[in-house]
């Protein structure tokens, strides 16, 4: 039994308050100790918006919880590309080793329960359709959009639809969606067009903020459709 | 400050760049990965490399040239800044008075066109996108076809203001009444500039690529030709020249290679030949070890083509000559003024530029080192945004104050604040805040409509001839190039003998006597005779046969794309072309 910790996004925790139980029910299915630790964040939106020193000072604390655990599992790829790939980047010498050392055991979700040793034990089974949204950061930074496929894949009874134009981003892009709407509307606006086209109303994803972006537009415009983070998809068929 | 929300939210309103140029980058990204799917498989770590060895070597490689110019009697300039470019390009330019210009990007940097004509010449676009957009005004919008975002109807309407008179608008119809403008134009012209794709340190040739043989006829016919380029354009070799022309028109316009491509050698006789080379901030980035690699990019539009963010607000909303995620890194790293430090932002960071950057690129990872220099040097964010940040990072700085931030923020997402937008210029923005927490309706899963959506067909393999001289058949075949054993001669051929060929691209290549460009361009039909036993599989295989002096690769007829990426073959050049496939008979 691995003692790992469920590391749950800020924004996840705003916007789907109680969506880490899906995740913590899945990992325990799995046979895991999961410790929850939320409230941190990676400090993805300020290294984005160019804001290096602020970036540093509240992924920290993300490194800092991390540290006792042999995994922490994120719920969100982009957080896990932001602890993996840039916070080290934001120390210098012996520090961004340690950093670094402390970065590695950040795991995506779809990664750490797609290459879970005790996943055969486990039964998925869930009725009807979902389409999936390859998350730029789960499929570029991560590599690991394959994992997400292939967990959906086990779920008996549910059909999983691909999206045309998969590979095209969704317009959300954190701070990107703020600072430049008009141009984050029309990239949304075409990455709707072709959810509307795939015919399902339940469209998951390894990242549920591309969803909540996702969400806003469709919510907007009026088309029925609801954004499931793949834990939930998973835990639902669990039950 | 070059406010580029401002000018892609009035893009996006007015023009819809997106369903213009989404379709047609769509169709042609996949194009391009069908054609680099040909190979060889190691295409891109081979033009890396190449490019990396270049930008490393750039002073090593420059002496070389110099002293290889000279042996050939062409003039080495160097200019370290954009007027001191434009000084040097007047000066050659002397009492020149009709200049023909084909495409450069180094040109639209340093505002050549404009500068020429304020100094009274008469200086003409010989490239069909660039004529039109010239007429236009507002600089092209994408660096291999400036027109992309004009369509037929408005490509005739500027057409007209220049005095044409055209019944419809077939884009061959339009893309022809530019080339015999241009044709008439090289009647009678003093000097022609160019630009280059590579300049061959070791040899001291200049690689220039083109379609639709503006370019052949601008190095060929005016008396005076002058190649402008950027400095981190020189390669060690020949088969660095070739590693990059595998991977440069694949990406560019989806073709195995260009329809000319040109290893220009000495000047012809009587002939003047200069390159400038220019620098404008060039060397201090080869200095920067964050961005130096820039410095690689050989201007494919890889990187825009698949970009979402370029395909929505089109290419005239960054303001710059260089557009896209190139255009996001390079102008701010060019101008150092802040006029471009906000392009960086100009991108969601989906990584796409950097997939698919054939000189391996880390375009994305460089847009955010440019942000936090902006940052750093007070380019961009106004202290309001500068006190957000130190707010956020004192709230998440602990989780306790981060928990509570979260509960404040879920309140304000509850109710009354779902209403509220984000403020902005327009009503456009229909994205309405999601409620957090809101139960999911399982239901939903079993409602799902029908697809009605295509997806891609994967085409099936291709089955290719077991022989080299039966794949060179194939792919020429697939150019619109006949292939034959013997022919019929007939009047107007311009018969000449290939020193080898290309089975990847269908491509023949011509040295000496036979490349040269006048009677290839006049004649009605080019014959070329290919001996099998000359025929290599790859671009990269061809460095032995290049020789020395001049040297032609042809692969299919001339042609353009520059009207919706539509394509019209024949423009300066035969619009036919006949390969004989045979061993030579003496």
């Amino acid at each position: 039994m691995a003692r790992i910790a469920l590391f749950d996004p800020c924004y996840m925790n705003t916007l789907r308050p109680g969506d880490a139980a899906n995740a913590v029910h899945v990992l325990e299915a799995l046979g895991d100790e999961v410790t929850l630790l939320d409230g941190r964040c990676c400090g993805q939106p300020a290294f984005n918006s160019g804001f290096r020193n602020e970036a540093r000072s509240v992924g920290r604390e993300a490194l800092k919880a991390g540290r006792p655990f042999e995994a922490v599992v994120v719920t969100s790829g982009s957080c896990t590309s932001m602890v993996r790939h840039y916070l080290p980047m934001l120390y210098d010498g012996p520090r961004r080793l340690a950093a670094g050392q402390i970065a590695e055991r950040f795991v995506d979700f779809p990664t750490y329960v797609g290459t879970h040793p005790k996943l055969d034990s486990v039964i998925f089974q869930l009725e009807g359709t979902v389409a999936v949204h390859d998350a730029c950061h789960t499929r570029r930074e991560l590599g690991s959009s394959h994992h997400v496929l292939a967990l959906l894949e086990r779920v008996e009874g549910l059909e999983v639809r691909r999206l045309a134009h998969e590979e095209e981003c969704c317009g959300f892009g954190g701070s990107f969606s703020v600072k430049l709407p008009e141009v984050s509307v029309a990239m949304m606006t075409s990455k709707l067009d072709d959810v509307a086209l795939s015919g399902a109303r339940v469209i998951t994803s390894a990242d549920y903020s591309c969803l909540a972006h996702l969400q806003a537009g469709a919510d907007g415009i009026g088309l029925q459709m609801e954004g499931w983070s793949l834990p939930e998809v998973l835990a639902r068929a669990l039950e | 400050m070059s406010h580029y929300r401002e000018r892609a939210a009035k893009e996006i309103r007015e023009e819809r760049p997106s369903a213009t140029v989404t379709p047609i980058m769509r169709k042609l990204v996949a194009d391009s990965r069908n054609m680099l799917a040909r190979g060889p498989q190691d295409a891109r770590e081979r033009a890396s490399a190449a490019r990396a060895y270049a930008v490393d070597h750039l002073e090593e490689l420059h002496a070389q040239l110099k002293a290889n110019f000279e042996r050939r009697g062409i003039g080495y300039h160097r200019a370290s800044t954009a007027e001191e470019a434009v000084a040097t390009m007047t000066r050659l330019l002397g009492d020149a008075k009709r200049v023909a210009k084909s495409k450069s990007m180094v040109g639209e940097e340093i505002g050549l066109t404009h500068a020429l004509r304020a100094a009274g010449m008469d200086i003409l676009e010989t490239d069909i996108g660039e004529y039109i957009v010239d007429i236009e005004g507002r600089g092209p919008s994408h660096i291999t076809a400036p027109a992309l975002h004009l369509n037929r109807t408005r490509i005739r309407e500027l057409l007209a203001r220049t005095g044409a008179d055209l019944p419809d608008d077939d884009p061959t119809r339009l893309s022809q009444y530019v080339r015999d403008v241009v044709g008439e134009f090289f009647r009678d012209c003093d000097a022609g500039i160019t630009g280059a794709n590579a300049v061959i340190a070791s040899s001291g040739r200049v690689v220039a690529v083109e379609n639709e043989g503006n370019v052949s006829l601008g190095v060929s016919h005016p008396k005076l030709h002058i190649i402008i380029t950027g400095i981190e354009k020189v390669v060690a070799d020949e088969a660095a020249a070739l590693a990059v022309l595998q991977v440069l028109a694949a990406n560019a316009t989806a073709q195995p290679l260009t329809s000319f491509t040109h290893f220009l050698g000495d000047p012809l006789p009587g002939q003047e030949r200069h390159v400038v080379f220019v620098d404008h901030g060039r060397s201090r980035i080869a200095a920067d070890p964050r961005y130096r690699e820039v410095l690689k990019c050989i201007r494919c539009s890889a990187c825009m083509n698949g970009c979402p963010v370029y395909r929505s607000a089109g290419g005239l909303s960054y303001g710059s000559p260089y557009m896209g995620p190139i255009g996001a890194v390079v102008s701010p790293l060019l101008w150092r003024d802040g006029r471009f430090a906000d392009l960086p932002f100009a991108s969601s960071l989906c990584g796409r530029c950097t997939e698919s950057c054939p000189v391996e690129i880390p375009l994305h990872r460089m847009l955010l080192d440019l942000r936090a220099d902006a940052v750093a040097q007070h380019l961009v964010a106004d202290r309001k945004e500068r006190l957000a940040w130190k707010a956020w990072a004192l709230a998440f700085g602990g989780a306790t104050r981060a928990r509570a931030a979260s509960a404040f923020a879920r309140v304000g997402l509850r109710g009354a604040g779902r209403a509220i937008r984000p403020p902005g210029p327009t009503r456009d923005d229909p994205r309405l805040l999601p409620e957090p927490g809101k139960p999911h309706n399982e239901e939903l899963l079993i409602k799902a409509a029908d697809r009605r959506d295509e997806l891609p067909v994967i085409a099936p393999a291709e089955i290719l001839p077991d022989s080299l001289p039966g794949r060179f058949a194939h792919r020429a075949g697939q150019l619109g190039v006949a292939v034959v054993e013997e022919l019929e001669p007939r009047e107007g051929d311009r018969v000449v003998h290939a020193t080898a060929a290309i089975a990847s691209t269908g491509s023949v290549l011509l040295s000496g006597d036979a490349a040269l460009k006048r009677p290839l361009l006049a004649a009605s039909r080019v014959v070329v005779h290919v001996d099998p036993a000359t025929i290599v599989e790859y671009p990269a295989g061809l460095a032995s046969y290049l020789g020395d002096g001049e040297c032609l690769l042809l692969t299919g007829a001339s042609r353009t794309a520059d009207i919706e990426k539509v394509i019209v073959r024949g423009i300066h050049g035969a619009a036919e072309m006949v390969v004989v496939l045979a061993r030579p008979t003496s």
